[in-house]
C-alpha cells in the first residue's frame, strides 16, 4: 500500500515538475529534476513500510476552488467583536441599535426602503434604462414582470403562466378554450400548479421579507396556541373556495394525468380543505393513477386536519395512507415522516409513542431525520409537560445522537431545533444539557440553523437564564460579556435573573455597572427592573466607597422618572423606590438630596416606611440637629403612621431641644394618637 | 532589356521586400550595417532599371505598374518617411520593429540565401501570365491593409512573419501567394481573435483604438462579462451528516431507537433505485427549494461575507483566485490551451514545417482571446493547407504525414 502511495507521489510530483517546466525546458531538462523528487520521495516509503496504519494521503490531481474561496478564507479570519452590536446593524453610529426594539426596526427599515426601491424600479422599468455600470450588473436593471406575448397563444399563456400573473393566465386559458384551441397537458398542469400553489389568488408580491415576517409572527403564535394557529393560518392563508378556477379548469381539461390530481389535491390541503383533498384521491385511485410522495405527504396532512375524527382513528387513517404508499412503490422521504411527526404534535400524551415508532421506522430504512424531525420530537415531548409529573428524558437521547454533527437545511422546520432544545434545557434545569446544544449550535455552520431574530433572542435568553440560574457567577458574567450586547440584546427579565445570581453570589457591587448596560439596552421605563436594581442596593448596609456609587446610580434612577415626567404623563413613583433611592442618599451622606425625597413623598401621596424614617432620625442625630429631627416627627405625624410615637420619644432622648420644640412634639404626638385609628385602616389598605 | 526587366522586376520587388523589412529589424537592432548597404545597393538597381525603363518608353502597363511601386519604395524609404499610401512592404517593416530574435532570422537569412538562387531558376522559365498573377496577389496585398488600422499587422506575431516566408521559400512556384495566403490566414486568426478580444466589450462606446490601447482596462472587463463560474464546492464540505463513528451512537441509542417501529416500509424498497424521470421542476418544487434555502439564511457577519454576498448577486468583480480568473472556456482547462503540441502529431517530425507549426503553436498557446476549439481549428487548417499543396511539397523534396 505504502509502494503505491509512494508511486503516486512520485507522480504527482513529476507532473508538478512537469507543469513548472514545461514552458522552459526541453525534454531532457526535466529527467534531472524527477530523480531529485523522486529520491526525495524515498524517504517516505521506508517509514511508510515499517507503519502501518498510517493513512493514505490522497493528493488530489487538481483542487477546485469556488470563486469565493479567497473571501470565505479572508471572512473566517474575522471573529465576533464581543463589545460592538452585530456587523448587520453597523451603520451611521446614531442609527445603531442598542435595544432588540431597535434592533427590529433597524432591519426592518433597511429591508423596506430595499424593497421600495425595487418596487419603484420594477413598476416604471422604462425611467431606469440607463446601463450605469459596467461591466453590466444585471441584478441592478429593472426585472420585466409584464407579459411580452400579446396575441391569444399557448406560449402567451406560459409566459404568463412563468410571470406568476395567475388572473391573467385563467383569461388567457379561457380565450384559448372559446377560440377552440386545445390546450397541451403540460401547459395546463404548471397553470394547475400555479392555480393551486397560490390558492387561486394573486401572489402576494414577491417581496420575500414581509411575507416570512408576516408567517413568523403567525408561528410565534403557534407556538403558545395550536388551536390559535389554525384560526390565524386561516386569516393569514387563502381558502379553498369550492369551484374556483382550479376546480374549474380541472374538470374541463380533456385528459388528465396523474400531476393533475396530485397538484389538486396538494393545493386543496395548502389551502385547508382536506376533505376534497381525500375525496380527490379517491377519485384519483378510482381513475387507475399514482400519487407521488408529495401528494402523499399532503394527504397525510390532510388526514391529521379532518375535524371530525378522534386521535386514534387519525392516526389510524396515516397508517392507512402509508400502507398504501408501501403497496403503490412509493418511496417516503424526509418530509413524509417530518409531516407525521408534525402531524402527531396535535395529539399531545397519545402522540407519543406512534411519534417513536415513526422515527425508529425512517431510521431503520435509512432516512437520516432533519432537526426539524428532532424539533417536532422534543416539541411533542416537552410542549404540555408539567414539572410535577416527572419527565422525559428523551431529549439526552437526541442530544447524544446529534452532537458533533453538521447539518444542512433539510426542512422548512430545521431553524427551529435550537429554540425547542433549549426551551427543554430550561424546563430541565439541566445546564450540562445547555452547554451541550449550545456546542451543537457552535459546531460548523450549525449557527445559521438558529433562526430568526425573535428565535436567537429567545434561545439566548433562555441559555442566559439557566447560567444564572445554575453557573457560578464568574462564569455566568464570563457568558454576560461575551453574549451581549454582540449576540442578542437582553430582555429586562434576564437583566432580573441575572440581578438575582449577584445577589446569591454577593457580588453586589456589580450593579452600578448593570444599571448602567440595561439603561443602554432600552430598558428604562422597566418598573420592576429598577425596583429589583434599587431593592438590591438598598437592602444592606455597605462600606462607603460602595454606597456613593449606589447613591449615584439611585440620582440616575431617580432621574428616569423625573425626565419621563416632562415627556409624557407622570409615571408612578412607586413607594418602595422612594424609599429606596432616599435611604441611599442618606447612607452616601447626600442629606440634602435625601430630604428632596421626603418632599416627593409629600407631593406624591406616598407613605414612607419606618425603617426610612428611623435612618432619616439616625442621619439627624449624625449632624446633631433637633430641627431636623422635629422635621421628620412632623412629617411621620402628617402620613398619621404609628411609628411617630417612638420618633417622638428619640427625639425626646437623643436630641438637646428647646422648650418651644417640646410643646411642638407634644402636639403632633396627640394628634397621632387621636388618628391612631384612621391611621391603622391607612395601614391595612 | 525589356525582358530582362520583365524577368527581375518580380524577383527584385520580392527580393527588396524581404530585405526592407530585414532591414527595418536591423535597423532597430543596430547591429547589421551591411545588410542596409545591400537593401541600398538593391534599390538602386531597382531605380536604376527604372529610369531606363522610362527612357524606352514602353506602354506596358505592368512594368509601369511596378517600376512606379518601385520609385515609391525607394522614395519613401530614401526619405524614412511614412506617406499616406502606405503599402505592404511598410507594414510589413513595421510588423517586423518589434522582432528581437536575431537566431531565428539568422536561420530564416540562411535559407533564403541558399533558396534564392534556386528561386531564380525556377522563376526564369515562368510566363507572363503568372507574372500577372503574382502582381495581383501582391496588389490584392497592398490594398487590403490599405483599408484597415495599420495595428493589426503590426500586432502580427514578426516571428511567424518570418517563418511564414521561410516556408514560403521552400515552395517553388507561387513563394509570394504561398506566403501571402500563410500570412493571411495568421492575420484572419488575428483578427478574429481581436474581434473575440472587441466582442467582450461591444457595449463600450469609446472609440475602440483607444480602448484597445488600454490592455490592463480591457482585461479586467473582459474577466469581469464573463457568465458567472459554477460552484464547484469544496469536496471537504459536503460529508455533512457523515458517517460518524457508529459504534458510539449505537452504544447510545438505547431508548430512542430501540423498540417496536411501524414496520410498514422495507429497507430494501426504499433504498432500491428507481428510474427518475427528468422533468422540469413545478412551481412546487421551485418554492420548496426558496423555503429552503430561506431555514438558514442569517444576517451577514463580517465585511467579507457581504462581499462574498455581493460576488454571487454578481455586484462584485470575482476576486481572483488562481491564474485563470475570469478564464471562462467551456470548463476547458489551462494545460489545453498551453500545451498545444500534442495536435502537431499528424504534421512532420522535423523540418520547415515542423518549424512553421511549432510557431504556430506557440502563437496560439499565447493568446488569451481564443478558445480552445478555435486554437484546434486553426492548426486544423494549416494541416489541411499542408495537405492542400502536397504535390508541391513532394516536388520540392518535402515530407508531409
Amino acid at each position: 500500500m505504502a509502494a503505491i502511495a509512494t508511486r503516486r507521489w512520485l507522480r504527482f510530483r513529476c507532473k508538478l515538475c512537469l507543469t513548472l517546466a514545461g514552458q522552459r525546458a526541453g525534454p531532457c531538462g526535466q529527467t534531472p529534476s524527477c530523480r531529485f523528487y523522486s529520491g526525495s520521495a524515498t524517504v517516505p516509503k521506508v517509514e511508510g513500510a515499517n507503519i502501518t496504519g498510517i493513512e493514505e494521503v490522497a493528493i488530489p490531481k487538481k483542487k477546485t476552488w469556488d470563486k469565493v474561496a479567497v473571501l470565505q478564507a479572508l471572512a473566517s479570519t474575522v471573529n465576533r467583536d464581543i463589545t460592538a452590536a452585530p456587523y448587520a446593524f453597523q451603520d451611521d453610529p446614531y442609527l445603531i441599535p442598542t435595544s432588540s426594539v431597535e434592533s427590529r426596526s433597524f432591519l426592518l427599515a433597511k429591508k423596506s426602503g430595499e424593497n421600495a426601491a425595487k418596487f419603484i424600479i420594477n413598476s416604471h422599468p422604462k425611467y431606469f434604462q440607463k446601463d450605469i455600470a459596467e461591466p453590466h450588473i444585471p441584478c441592478l436593471m429593472p426585472e420585466y414582470f409584464e407579459p411580452q406575448i400579446e396575441d391569444i397563444s399557448e406560449a402567451a399563456l406560459r409566459e404568463r403562466i412563468k410571470l406568476k400573473k395567475v388572473k391573467a393566465s385563467v383569461d388567457m386559458f379561457d380565450q384559448l378554450l372559446q377560440a377552440g384551441t386545445t390546450v397541451s397537458l403540460e401547459t395546463s398542469n404548471s397553470l394547475l400548479d400555479l392555480l393551486c400553489y397560490y390558492g387561486d389568488k394573486e401572489p402576494s408580491s414577491d417581496y420575500h421579507f414581509q411575507k416570512s415576517e408576516k408567517s413568523e409572527e403567525l408561528e410565534e403564535a403557534a407556538e403558545e396556541n395550536d388551536e390559535k394557529s389554525k384560526k390565524a393560518d386561516h386569516q393569514f392563508g387563502v381558502t379553498w373556495r369550492a369551484k374556483n378556477n382550479a376546480e374549474r379548469i380541472f374538470a374541463l381539461m380533456p385528459e388528465k394525468n396523474s400531476h393533475s390530481y396530485c397538484t389538486m389535491i396538494r393545493g386543496m390541503v395548502k389551502h385547508r380543505a382536506p376533505v376534497q383533498a381525500l375525496n380527490l384521491y379517491t377519485e384519483l385511485l378510482n381513475n387507475r393513477l399514482r400519487a407521488d410522495v408529495y401528494t402523499f405527504n399532503a394527504l397525510i396532512e390532510a388526514t391529521a386536519l379532518s375535524v371530525n375524527e378522534n386521535m386514534e382513528d387519525k392516526w389510524n387513517n396515516i397508517l392507512e395512507l402509508l400502507k398504501q404508499m408501501a403497496a403503490q412503490k412509493v418511496k417516503p422521504n424526509l418530509q413524509t415522516f417530518n409531516t407525521i411527526l408534525k402531524c402527531l404534535r396535535r395529539f399531545h400524551a397519545f402522540g407519543r409513542l406512534p411519534a417513536l415508532q415513526t422515527f425508529r421506522e425512517m431510521k431503520a430504512i435509512g432516512i437520516e431525520p432533519s432537526l426539524a424531525t428532532y424539533h417536532y420530537i422534543i416539541q411533542l415531548f416537552y410542549h404540555h409537560e408539567n414539572p410535577s409529573k416527572g419527565s422525559s428524558l428523551i431529549i439526552y437521547d437526541i442530544m447524544n445522537e446529534l452532537t458533533g454533527q453538521k447539518f444542512s437545511p433539510k426542512d422548512p422546520d430545521d431553524d427551529m431545533f435550537f429554540q425547542s432544545a433549549m426551551r427543554a434545557c430550561s424546563f430541565l434545569r439541566d445546564l450540562e444539557l445547555a452547554y451541550q446544544v449550545h456546542g451543537l449550535l457552535n459546531t460548523g455552520d450549525n449557527w445559521k440553523f438558529i433562526g430568526p431574530d425573535h428565535r436567537r433572542n429567545f434561545y439566548y435568553s433562555r441559555f442566559f437564564s439557566l447560567l444564572c440560574l445554575m453557573e457560578q457567577i464568574d462564569v455566568t458574567l464570563k457568558w454576560y460579556k461575551d453574549l451581549i450586547p454582540s449576540v442578542f440584546f437582553p430582555h429586562s427579565q434576564t437583566l432580573i435573573d441575572l440581578l438575582q445570581a449577584l445577589d446569591v453570589a454577593n457580588r453586589l457591587e456589580m450593579i452600578p455597572q448593570i444599571w448602567k448596560d440595561s439603561k443602554e439596552y432600552g430598558h428604562i421605563s422597566r418598573n420592576d427592573l429598577k425596583e429589583e436594581v434599587l431593592m438590591l442596593m438598598a437592602r444592606d448596609q455597605h462600606p462607603p466607597e460602595l454606597q456613593v456609587a449606589f447613591a449615584d446610580c439611585a440620582a440616575d434612577i431617580k432621574s428616569t422618572y423625573e425626565s419621563q415626567d416632562a415627556r409624557q404623563i407622570a409615571p408612578e413613583w412607586p413607594a418602595n423606590c422612594l424609599n429606596y433611592i432616599a435611604v441611599l442618599f442618606l447612607r452616601a451622606g447626600r442629606t440634602q438630596e435625601a430630604w428632596k425625597m421626603l418632599g416627593l413623598f409629600k407631593k406624591h401621596n406616598k407613605i414612607p416606611g419606618n425603617e426610612l424614617l428611623n435612618e432619616f432620625m439616625d442621619s439627624a442625630k449624625a449632624s446633631s440637629s433637633p430641627a431636623q429631627a422635629i422635621e421628620i416627627v412632623k412629617l411621620a405625624s402628617a402620613f398619621s403612621l404609628p411609628v411617630c410615637e417612638g420618633l417622638t420619644q428619640r427625639v425626646m432622648a437623643d436630641f438637646a431641644i428647646s422648650q418651644e420644640q417640646k410643646e411642638a412634639l407634644g402636639n403632633l404626638t396627640s394628634l397621632t394618637s387621636d388618628s391612631d385609628s384612621d391611621s391603622d385602616s391607612n395601614e391595612g389598605k | 532589356m525589356l525582358t530582362l526587366l520583365l524577368l527581375w522586376s518580380p524577383t527584385i520587388i520580392i527580393k527588396s521586400k524581404r530585405e526592407e523589412f530585414e532591414l527595418e529589424n536591423f535597423k532597430n537592432t543596430q547591429k547589421q550595417c551591411f545588410e542596409s548597404l545591400f537593401y541600398y545597393f538593391a534599390l538602386y538597381f531597382s531605380f536604376f532599371f527604372f529610369s531606363l525603363m522610362l527612357l524606352s518608353r514602353t506602354k506596358n502597363n505592368a512594368q509601369r505598374y511596378f517600376g512606379t511601386n518601385n520609385v515609391i519604395y525607394s522614395k519613401k524609404d530614401e526619405q524614412s518617411a511614412p506617406t499616406p499610401e502606405i503599402s505592404k512592404e511598410t507594414e510589413s517593416q513595421e510588423s517586423v520593429k518589434e522582432n528581437t530574435k536575431k537566431d531565428l532570422l539568422g536561420i530564416i537569412k540562411s535559407m533564403k540565401i541558399e533558396l534564392s538562387t534556386v528561386n531564380v531558376q525556377t522563376t526564369r522559365p515562368s510566363s507572363r501570365r503568372q507574372l500577372k498573377s503574382v502582381e495581383a496577389t501582391i496588389g490584392r496585398l497592398q490594398k487590403a491593409p490599405e483599408g484597415v488600422p495599420k495595428k493589426r499587422t503590426k500586432s502580427l506575431n514578426p516571428e511567424l512573419v518570418a517563418a511564414a516566408s521561410a516556408v514560403a521559400d521552400f515552395l517553388p512556384f507561387d513563394k509570394q501567394t504561398t506566403k501571402s495566403e500563410l500570412l493571411r490566414q495568421l492575420q484572419q486568426h488575428e483578427e478574429v481573435s481581436k474581434a473575440q478580444k472587441d466582442g467582450e466589450r461591444a457595449k463600450i462606446s469609446v472609440s475602440t483604438i483607444i480602448s484597445d490601447m488600454k490592455v490592463a482596462k480591457s482585461a479586467t472587463s473582459r474577466v469581469s462579462t464573463r457568465p458567472v463560474h459554477q460552484i464547484q464546492f469544496d469536496e471537504g464540505t459536503d460529508n455533512y451528516m457523515g458517517q460518524k463513528t457508529d459504534d458510539l451512537k449505537k452504544s447510545l441509542r438505547k431508548n430512542m431507537l430501540k423498540g417496536k417501529r411501524l414496520n410498514i416500509f422495507d429497507l430494501k424498497a426504499v433504498t432500491e433505485e428507481a428510474p427518475e424521470t427528468e422533468t422540469a421542476p413545478s412551481l412546487w418544487e421551485v418554492e420548496f427549494a426558496k423555503q429552503l434555502a430561506a431555514v438558514n439564511e442569517q444576517p451577514l457577519q463580517n465585511g467579507f461575507a457581504e462581499m462574498i454576498q455581493w460576488t454571487k448577486d454578481g455586484k462584485l468583480w470575482e476576486f481572483p483566485i488562481n491564474n485563470e480568473a475570469g478564464f471562462d472556456d467551456d470548463g476547458s482547462e489551462f494545460h489545453e490551451h498551453v500545451f498545444l503540441d500534442k495536435h502537431l502529431k499528424d504534421f512532420p517530425k522535423q523540418g520547415p514545417i515542423r518549424h512553421f507549426m511549432e510557431l504556430v503553436t506557440c502563437g496560439l498557446s499565447k493568446n488569451p482571446y481564443l478558445s480552445v476549439k478555435q486554437k484546434i481549428e486553426h492548426i486544423e487548417w494549416f494541416r489541411n493547407y499542408f495537405n492542400e499543396k502536397q504535390d508541391i511539397l513532394k516536388e520540392s523534396g518535402i515530407q508531409f504525414n
